[in-house]
């Protein structure tokens, strides 16, 4: 099929799954067998379509055939579906993780497939206001999938985490709006064109808006409080979805408002986006270092790694943006191999754990050494000693908190209060850790859309 | 017309803004509720013209007023509103387990529990069947 036909596919299909599942008993199997097999079809799609974008350049279609202008847009480019494609992945691992192990709820698939469909839209849309209903859309399928279990911590998990995630998208909204004001268009690409021909100093207050709403996503240092407690309540699968899946909405919006639609105000504000991150690197690895709890430190850790992502933003040039756009995909899928690998037992999950803690080390050959690299390349080339230091320093100190973790759940006697889950979700886990490991040993693709997706952001 | 406008979104931001750090959860989803239709107003005021209803067939030379904010703005309305609904029900479900809407006294249950789990009461947290509403309330009823 071709990437024209593939794009309204990519959107569609989780929608009508969505859709049709809110209507159906989630925990029968039957009915969580068919969320599977439709997420997977949605994943078939977008994986379509990311090779026919990096076989023939960029996607687009405007919805609804109205003429070009008036209609919404909805626009792939290697940076969107490198994106999607993580994402997706990584909720439909989640997704047949939880099946293997027994739905709960009759909501569950429902929510998932939202959550899928909120995100493909987003990753894939060329609107600014139709980014903001997608992230709402996804937004919202997270607070109520974070209330999962009904447990008490985990409805006031979720009201925090809603309640916080609220004030940022309207603060993203503000800026959606502010921009609209200011370049008279809501399409992303003529939103960027027109920008560059206005003072920065009229922009500056907005992209200093799409930063702090991005980072609230991303959980950021100053605006990370939020964090632990959700993942702390969250059930394992819920984890690695938010982790690894939600969480990417913060590194895409700002690569894709910061470096391609405010480009010159990004560049205005290097340094703050490069203390933001160092800080977010830091006391990140810090406060897992001194956590008990895995999902605690885990979560921790998630800031730490959001960090780098700001940094690689912040350095700016072809070579970073290659590296934050490795980064944020590796960092995905590290998260969700962990979250799920600490909600198992058993010598195949202690290995997957094993390596998905060295992967966030960034040990050959695991896939974060990958990341690593490319970090440490955009920082030489970036000329600056300090970051290089940084960098190292970051890596050394998630060493030690991942191996505590380690050393905490599976060093520890086998008491048999803990069951090991059922063998497939096992094997599901291990395959995780796998196609890490693969990613590690032959990077060619990786490096690829990295590459692809920071041309798209140096293309305007 | 534009300092009037600002004067009232920043007075409902702030409003708004100032019931979010409220103890009462209840206090803190109308907070939310006020802030969202603060960036609703400002929504609208972002293409504040004068002119013609933009309705086909357009009125020749004539300037038409934005259509475009007026959809975002309903769009935003529609998203706050069932997002304010969901915010209610957790509130909701935390009240019918606590009978409070005070979030210290629902931390302080929370803490409670925890320090009946770390004393072993219960250490199959993971493992536990799920509790209905009725449950939780029988069991406070009893301590």
């Amino acid at each position: 099929m071709t990437g024209a036909a593939l794009l309204p596919l990519s959107v569609l299909v989780p929608w009508v799954l969505a859709a049709s599942l809110a209507l159906a008993d989630g925990r029968r199997p039957l009915v969580a067998w068919v969320s599977v097999v439709g997420i997977g079809a949605g994943f078939a799609c977008v994986m379509g379509l990311t090779f026919a974008v990096l076989r023939g350049g960029p996607v687009e279609m405007v919805a609804g055939g109205w003429p070009e202008g008036v209609g919404i847009t909805l626009r792939a480019d290697a940076l969107g579906v490198t994106f999607a494609a993580v994402s997706v992945g990584v909720i439909l691992a989640s997704l047949v993780y939880e099946v293997l192990g027994g739905v709960r709820s009759r909501t569950f698939p429902a929510l998932v497939a939202f959550m899928a469909a909120g995100l493909t839209g987003l990753f894939l849309t060329g609107d600014a206001f139709n980014f903001y209903v997608f992230f709402e859309i996804s937004m919202t399928a997270a607070y109520a999938l974070t209330g999962y279990r009904e447990k008490d911590y985990q409805v006031r998990a979720a009201f925090i985490f809603a309640v916080i995630n609220l004030l940022g998208s309207v603060i993203f909204l503000i800026a959606v709006a502010a921009l609209y004001h200011v370049t008279g268009t809501l399409d992303m690409e003529v939103m960027a064109r027109r920008a560059a021909g206005v003072q920065p100093s009229s922009i500056i207050s907005i992209a200093v808006a799409v930063l702090v709403a991005f980072s609230l996503k991303l959980g950021l240092f100053p605006f990370h409080f939020w964090l632990p407690a959700v993942y702390v309540g969250s059930h394992p699968p819920v984890a690695a979805i938010l982790s690894g899946a939600l969480a990417n909405i913060g590194g895409y919006g700002l690569l894709r408002f910061g470096a391609d639609v405010l480009p010159r105000e990004l560049e205005l504000g290097t340094a703050a986006v490069l203390v933001l991150g160092t800080a977010s690197i830091i006391y990140g690895a810090l406060q897992a270092i001194s956590r008990q709890e895995t999902a605690e430190v885990l979560a921790y850790s998630a800031i730490g790694q959001a960090g780098y992502i700001l940094v690689a933003i912040g350095i700016g040039g072809p070579v970073a943006y290659a590296a934050a756009v490795v980064y944020a995909v590796v960092n995905s899928l590290n998260k969700a191999l962990l979250f799920l690998a600490a909600g198992g037992r058993g010598r195949l999950v202690g290995a997957a754990f094993a390596v998905g803690a060295f992967s966030v080390v960034g040990v050959p050959p695991a896939a974060g050494f990958v990341a690593k690299l490319a970090m440490f390349r955009a920082s030489v080339e970036a000329g600056s000693v300090a970051l290089t230091a940084l960098i190292f320093l970051g890596g050394a100190l998630s060493f030690v908190y991942a191996f505590q973790i380690y050393q905490r759940i599976y060093w520890t006697p086998e008491d048999g209060k803990r069951k090991a889950g059922p063998l497939p979700a096992r094997i599901l886990v291990g395959l995780l850790a796998v196609l890490i490991l693969a990613a590690g040993l032959w990077p060619e693709p990786l490096l690829v859309l990295g590459e692809a997706a920071a041309g798209v952001l140096e293309g305007r | 017309m534009i300092l009037i406008l600002s004067l009232v979104i920043a007075v409902i931001f702030g409003s708004g803004a100032f019931l979010i750090l409220q103890r009462d959860l209840f206090r803190v989803v109308v907070g939310i509720v006020l802030i969202s239709n603060a960036a609703n107003l400002f929504i609208i005021s972002a293409g504040l013209t004068r002119g013609e209803p933009p309705i086909y067939p357009l009125p020749e030379g004539a300037p038409v007023a934005d259509p475009l904010v007026q959809a975002m703005a309903l769009t935003a309305i529609v998203i706050s509103s069932s997002v304010a609904a969901l915010l209610l029900s957790l509130v909701y479900r935390l009240y019918v387990a606590h009978d409070s809407v005070d979030i210290e006294d629902v931390s302080a249950a929370e803490a409670r529990e925890a320090e009946a789990l770390e004393r072993g009461e219960n250490p199959e947290r993971e493992e536990e069947p799920r509790e209905s509403p009725a449950d939780v309330e029988l069991r406070e009823d009893t301590r």
